[in-house]
């Protein structure tokens, strides 16, 4: 059988609850690596996701379905969500990246392993050291697998911004990995 | 070709590298380089593909989805509830107001009927 699509969806859930669970399913894990990358711990992952779900049921009585995927509105929420989480945090703390993936491995898995664990920490501190519109899209490209299109509707942005962001950001993570200054990279990208 | 262009054309060629990697239909396109180019772009795509190791998707627990679900599900049967209501009590007052305003016009109208008739009836007996 054929899954209900997203317009036919959203238009029972405006009547039908148990349709809005049918979006919940279908999106949540999407949003939850998409939140746990972007916080680094399950705790405040699954947090957030919560509030992100909830925020998107109290304004779904004036979601209009312009055609965009209903995960674009989610993730923008989710988004937000997330810019308000860092502000909050690096007002209070600053809390070193949690390493629940990679928890266990240097005691537990041979060294060859450890040692490329520790090369996938290494990249994933340097992913989180960029601008967060850089996080995003690695995150919505390599975790969430999404296309091009589906990035630029979440982002606001038109598919060939998209890949060239894409470029530019794994120019300065490539200058950011070999100790180069990333900082004025992103800077000169701001002129453009 | 210009350096504009070349940039366009490098931005492509990974963007397709990138689509390649995570297996979506339209990477399916040719990625059409030079040696030189790909000789060039080789520590991007190296970085891209060391990006799509480290970068696996999370699974949330079970039991958060399942109760997660659960209590959304709930929130939007009581929402729904609430909307209805409110649409129902915005309805009827509605009509009531509106009922009100036809009343009072109907006794408005037969008292300035009645207020006219007897003063044309007190102008007569003058």
């Amino acid at each position: 059988m054929e899954a209900e699509s997203d317009s036919a969806l959203i238009a029972r859930a405006k009547q039908d609850p148990e349709a809005f669970s049918l979006l919940y399913e279908r999106y949540v894990r999407n949003i939850y690596s998409y939140v746990y990358y972007r916080t680094g711990n399950h705790q405040d992952a699954e947090d957030l996701v919560a509030r992100t779900f909830y925020r998107a049921l109290k304004h779904f009585s004036r979601y209009v379905d312009r055609g965009a995927p209903f995960s674009a509105y989610l993730y923008r929420i989710a988004h937000n969500m997330v810019a308000n989480w860092h502000r909050d945090r690096s007002r209070r703390q600053i809390v070193p990246l949690d390493e629940t993936m990679l928890s266990g491995v240097k005691r537990e898995q041979p060294a060859a392993v450890a040692e490329e664990k520790d090369a996938q920490g290494v990249l994933l501190e340097a992913v989180r050291h960029l601008p967060e519109d850089r996080q995003q899209l690695l995150i919505l490209k390599f975790v969430d697998q999404l296309s091009n299109a589906e990035i630029g509707a979440i982002m606001g942005r038109t598919e060939g911004a998209i890949k060239s962001l894409y470029h530019r950001t794994l120019v300065a993570l490539r200058q950011g990995l070999m100790g180069e200054d990333i900082k004025g990279s992103y800077h000169e990208e701001g002129e453009r | 070709m210009t350096a504009g262009s070349d940039e366009k054309c490098t931005s492509e060629v990974l963007a397709a590298h990138a689509d390649a990697l995570i297996g979506r239909p339209e990477a399916t396109q040719r990625i059409d380089v030079t040696d030189e180019e790909r000789v060039q772009m080789a520590p991007l795509f190296e970085l891209a593909g060391q990006l799509k190791q480290s970068m696996e998707p999370v699974q949330p627990a079970a039991a958060f989805v399942h109760s997660l679900g659960k209590e959304l599900a709930r929130t939007a049967r009581h929402q729904l509830t609430a909307t209805r209501r409110m649409r129902r009590g915005v309805l009827i007052g509605a009509a009531t107001v509106g009922s009100l305003v036809s009343i009072a016009s109907v006794v408005g109208a037969i008292i300035f009927v009645v207020s006219r008739q007897r003063a044309r009836s007190h102008a007569q007996t003058l």
